[in-house]
This record gives structure tokens, sequence and C-alpha cells, in this order.
């Protein structure tokens, strides 16, 4: 939105009417005929937000929102005694673990995409997307089907004569294994975007100059990609600190993730200012961190546009 | 595009309107001076949203009916609350919403008593008119009718843990150090604070002193520690036939029932028969009310609905409506029960269906339930 209400300085300071003057200082014409649908967007985009800051400040279980002030939702949210903590711990931590779990397990994917598969490429990104189009709550129960007891490997594994599965559902760690396996196509296409934009001339010049590998790696590859790796892993962190079914459904809730307390707090807790509270201090949070890392990462520096 | 004047601009946008406000009707935007003879929204748990149950309804009608299902109470309540009484026509809760909270707060609206009060008289005895949760606390009116119930306490696969034991034992099964790591729990937080109480031998529905939300915690905790998984009926049933778990807490007919209809009739419906509910009963039983919205705009097909579902064919398809399977009401009337195959019959266990009912405490509010879901929430936690 912002530059659709600047003018051009350069313009401006060889102004020599009023008339063009005024001209300038007015929005251009594509962007006024944008306006009225920028506008229901940003209704659109704000009011559920106003909506939930407003409950976030509303008296503890009524529905007084916008009509009650009290800051006594954030307090029960940071009374030493509330336990919500451990769900938000679960959350960053299986979210950080997804996306160093992703980072290794996407690249090779990505470079093979890149230079490896050739015209089989195209095939296997599609293979890569293609679960995508079922359900993820579907998909997470094939894999109940697959792990649980007497289940498609146990039952396998039994059946040739060996002493079956291991047991691995409903823990956390079959929960980090669903939100891996449910976010490895958003970390793998824009970490595969970032690898493409390394050029080939490069990598060749510097292994005919005695590079190593490794070298050209670290110095060369690493660093071009790093645009899409950084946002295949922002991409991934933000969807993955908000991923709830994983937990519920592989995991048994044998663990409760924050998305999960915020659901409780809006259906069977009927306390929808403290799901607000939450749901901006979580918000504020991904905000921050987001920010923080677009901060240090400098996108315009690194895709070498200054 | 250089030649778009704000004139023009103004003037389009100003015919835009003129269209939209012509096609006002097709928005709804005129919804609440409109005429709603043809239209209908349902607000209920799942089964009456079934395409079985409404679509004859829309043919025989011509009516647009929709039907919103959810899965608690309190949240369909709390919509009506904030502001949706000018949507919803029927609302479909558990018993004692309707005479304990909605009438009061004049969320719904009376029936017309000699139309309806007669229906009763071809339901179950149990529903003999004046049937205490169609009335309202005073008894003049009549607020809603009856038709799905079932007991609800605790499931398990009879391979394992044997009827009798089941029974006997009681609630005591969760107290059980050697079943920990057996059992499941399933999701429906209302229930499992009822059943948390009664594990702990304290009887939900009243208000509990210190010592007893202490005992309530604890329990809660060494409950939740102990259970392999907390899911929705589907993962409960799943577990159970995979022998992932003997046993779940918070189940019954309702939720076993697709299960034995599927061919698992080892797993089973329990009413413990004994606990600490008044009387000693040990089981909770819920019973379906569909209550009239105090919208002030009512379709007139509500009434009209009301009395579809009492029809025998419409009640047992209401009974085997897709999702889960539940005996009706309508099963007092000869011309209904005939409907139902012995299989039908053995998935609901309607053989033990009186015994179960007579051994239950119905369905009511937890005074302190805010209280004590916030300890369970709190106890859910510390699984990890």
């Amino acid at each position: 939105m912002a530059d659709l209400a600047i003018a051009h300085p350069e313009r401006q300071a060889a102004a020599e009417s009023p008339a063009q003057l005024r001209q300038d200082r007015l929005l251009s014409v594509g962007a006024r005929c944008a306006l009225p649908v920028a506008l229901l967007l940003g209704i659109g985009f704000l009011a559920p937000l106003v909506a939930i800051l407003g409950y976030a400040f509303a008296t503890p279980r009524s529905f007084d929102v916008f009509s009650s002030f009290t800051l006594a939702n954030f307090a029960t949210l940071f009374d030493p005694a509330n336990t919500v903590w451990l769900s938000f711990f679960w959350s960053c931590g299986l979210a950080l673990f997804t996306v160093a779990i992703l980072a290794v397990v996407a690249y090779p994917i990505a470079y093979g995409l890149n230079m490896v598969f050739g015209r089989w490429s195209a095939l296997i990104s599609v293979l890569f997307v293609f679960p995508l189009f079922v359900s993820e709550n579907v998909r997470l129960y094939g894999w109940v089907l697959f792990y649980i007891r007497n289940g498609v490997l146990d039952g396998s594994l039994k059946w040739l004569g060996l002493p079956g599965g291991p047991e691995v559902l409903y823990t956390p760690g079959i929960t980090l294994f669903g939100m891996v396996y449910t976010y490895l196509p958003f970390m793998l296409f824009p970490m595969t975007l970032g690898l493409a934009l390394v050029p080939r001339d490069l990598v060749d010049a510097a292994r005919d100059l005695g590079a190593g590998r490794l070298f050209i790696w670290r110095e060369i590859e690493l660093p071009l990609a790093m645009p899409g790796i950084l946002i295949g892993m922002l991409l991934t962190f933000v969807l993955a600190i908000g991923a709830t079914a994983e937990a519920k459904i592989l995991g048994g809730q044998s663990i409760i993730v924050i998305s999960h307390d915020i659901e409780i707090a809006f259906t069977y807790s009927q306390n929808w200012p403290l799901g607000s509270a939450l749901a901006v201090v979580v918000t504020f949070f991904i905000g921050a961190l987001t920010l923080f890392a677009l901060s240090k990462l400098d996108l315009d520096r690194m895709l070498g546009k200054r | 595009m250089a030649h778009i004047s704000r004139r023009s601009v103004l003037q389009g946008m100003g015919a835009g309107l003129g269209a939209l406000a012509a096609a006002g009707p097709l928005f709804n935007a005129n919804k609440a001076f409109a005429a709603r003879e043809k239209e209908l929204n349902i607000l209920c748990w799942e089964g009456y949203n079934s395409a079985q149950v409404l679509d004859p309804f829309r043919s025989k009608t011509g009516a647009t009916v929709k039907a919103e299902s959810l899965t608690n109470d309190p949240t369909m309540i709390n919509r009506l609350r904030a502001g949706e009484v000018n949507t919803w026509d029927l609302i479909n809760v558990n018993n004692p919403w309707a005479r304990k909270v909605m009438l009061p707060e004049k969320l719904i609206k009376p029936l017309p008593k000699a139309e309806f009060e007669p229906f009763f008289e071809t339901m179950l005895p149990m529903f003999k008119p004046p049937y205490k949760w169609a009335m309202s606390e005073n008894g003049s009116e009549l607020i809603g009718m009856a038709q799905r119930f079932g007991p609800y306490s605790y499931v398990v696969n009879t391979d394992k843990v044997s009827r009798k034991t089941a029974e006997d034992t009681g609630w005591d099964l969760f107290n059980d150090p050697a079943l920990a790591g057996k059992y499941g729990i399933l999701e429906s937080d209302d229930w499992n604070v009822f059943n948390i109480f009664i594990i702990a031998g304290i009887d939900p529905f009243k208000t509990h002193t210190p010592d007893e939300l202490a005992k309530f915690e604890e329990t809660a905790k060494r409950v939740f520690k102990g259970a392999k998984l907390i899911g929705d009926i589907a993962s409960m049933n799943q577990a159970l036939i995979s022998g992932e778990i003997d046993l779940h807490m918070t189940g019954g007919t309702y939720s076993v029932s697709p299960a034995r209809a599927d061919g698992y009739p080892n797993l089973r419906g329990i009413t413990p028969l004994k606990g600490p509910l008044p009387g000693g009963k040990g089981g909770i039983a819920w019973i379906e009310i569909t209550s009239t919205v105090n919208n002030p705009n009512l379709s007139p097909l509500a009434l009209d609905f009301l009395k579809y579902v009492q029809a025998p064919d419409v009640a047992h398809t209401v009974a085997f409506a897709e999702g889960t399977f539940n005996p009706v009401s309508q099963m007092g009337n000869k011309a209904c029960f005939d409907l139902f195959t012995k299989d039908e019959l053995d998935a609901i266990q309607w053989d033990s269906l009186q015994e179960e009912m007579d051994r239950s405490a119905e369905y009511d509010i937890v005074p302190d339930y805010d209280k004590a879901l916030d300890l369970m929430n709190a106890a859910k936690r510390l699984r990890g």
C-alpha cells in the first residue's frame, strides 16, 4: 500500500504547473481503481484480527467484546501456576525440530530436482505435490493404519514371521514424524527455487580454479541458495507452530500443542476471551520472530539486485 | 485506462451498487424482512444434518434446509447467545440445557402443547408425558421433543475385559494401575469432567468443596497420565479393534455402535452396577431435546420438521443416520420398532438398554464445570 500513496519525487522536482503538482499528489489511476477492492480485502483481513484483539481484552468467559476492558486474560496466561507454557514449549520445540529435519531431508531432494533428475524432475515434483490434493487428516489417518498394531507395518512383519513393528503411535516422536511428512513440500519447493538461482557457470568456474566439492557447496551454492532455504524454513516454522492434527491423530494427544489449547478455549471451555488472548500472544510471538528473521535476511542483497 | 476520470469511476461504482441493491434478495440482504416459508436452519448434533434425514423433507416441502452439526452443547448455546437466534429455527442439544438454561434465557420458545404432547404417548415408557426434560421447570410449557438417547459411560473390548468384570468393577477400572497404558480417553471434555469426578468417587452434578476439587485434580492427572491415547470416536474404535487399547473412558452406544454394526460385537458400552451418583447409580445417560429457537422470524417449517421426525420410518432413519447409531424414543411405537432389524438392535445394545438406562443418572449441568475443566486441561498438559 505504501508505494501507492507515494508520488514520484523526481517528477515532482521537475514539475512546472500547479495542476501537475496536484495530480502528482493524487494516487495513480491504477491505484484509484484498485482502491475499492483493496478496501474490501483490507476489511476482510482486518475484521477477524480486530475481533480477536477485542476479545482478548474482554471479561473472561463472556461475550462482552468491545464493551469491557481487562488484562485478566493475559494475567491468567502469564500466571506462573498456569501450565499453558508447556503447550507453547512443545509447539516451539516440535516446530524447530521439524524445520531442522526438513532442512536436511529436503536439501538433497531439491539438489536432485535441479541438478540430477533431469527430465524426471517434473514428474518427481508432481509426486511431492500430489499428497497435498488429499486432506491432511485423511493422510494422517492413513499413517495411523500403517503403524497401528496389526496394521500394515506390524501385520506384514508378523506375516513374514518377524516379531512385528515397533510401537511408535501415540508418542511425541510420531507427532514430529507427522509434521515432517506434512510440511515437506513447503520446505522443498522454496529450497528448489533457491538452488535454481545458483548459476552453473559460477560452480564450473570455481571447479576450474581448483575448488573442492565441499568448498563450492559452502562458498557458492549455500549462500546463493540461502534466500530459498530461509524462506522455506520460515514458512515451515510458521505452519508447524500452528499444527494440531499431527499431535491429535498420530500423537493421540500425548502432548497438547498451543493451537489445541486455543481450540479448547473456544469450544469446551467457551472462554473466547482467554482463547483470543492466547491467539494474540502466539501471533505476536510468531510475528516478532518473522520480522526479526526478515530483518536479518536482506533479500535484495542476496538476490544481487543491489 | 488513462481516460478514466473520477466521475466515470463514481458512475461505475454507482451502477455497481445499484446492481447489488437489485440483487439484494439473492444475497439475503433483507433476510430479516423476508418470509421464511421455504427456509429452515437447524443447529444440531450430527445425524440430523445427514442427507438421509433431510433430503425427503426437502423434496416434500421444496424448502432450503440447512443443518450445522457441532459436537458439544455449550458451543451451540453460545452461538445463540452471541446473536444467532435470528439465524436458527431448531436447536438439538442434551436434556438439561433447554429447561435449565435456554428457556430462562429466552433463547428458545415453547411448542404448542396440544399439538405435540400426544406424540409422547406413543414413545417408550420412560418418555410418558409430562416428560421432565421436555417441560419447563414449572411444568406448564412443553419446550422440546425427545428422540435419540443412550447410556454413556465407558466401552470395553469384552475379549480382554469381560462384561461382568467391567460392570462389577465399575469406574475403579480406571484406578487400577495394571490397566495404565491400556485405555484410551474419548475427546469429549464435558463428559470427561463428569467421569473424572465419578472415578474420584464424587457426584459430578453438585457444587464441590475445595477438598473434592483437589481430589478431582489428583484423579485427572493420574487418569490422563495413564491413558494410551486421547482421540475421537473413530480413533477409539480403531484402537479397540486393533488391540492398542482394551477399554476407553467416555463412551457407550453412541460411540461404539458403528463398530458393533461393522462386525465387532465384542466391543460393548458398559454401564457400571454402582457408583457415587444419587441412588448409588454409576452411569450417566443423555437424551437429546430438540426445541424451537426464539427466532423473531421463526420458519413455519420448524414445527413441520419436528412432526416429520416423529414418523416411524423417519425416526428409524434418524436412529441409523450416518455417523453414530442410537436408540430413539419412537421405538415405543410398534410400527417404528418393527423397522429395526436384529443386527440393528444388536448394534444399539437393545438387549441391555433398559437396565443400563435404569442404572444411569441423567446428564445434568455441573455447577462448577469451569473450575473443573481448567483443572482437567492442566492435567492433560502434564501427559507429555
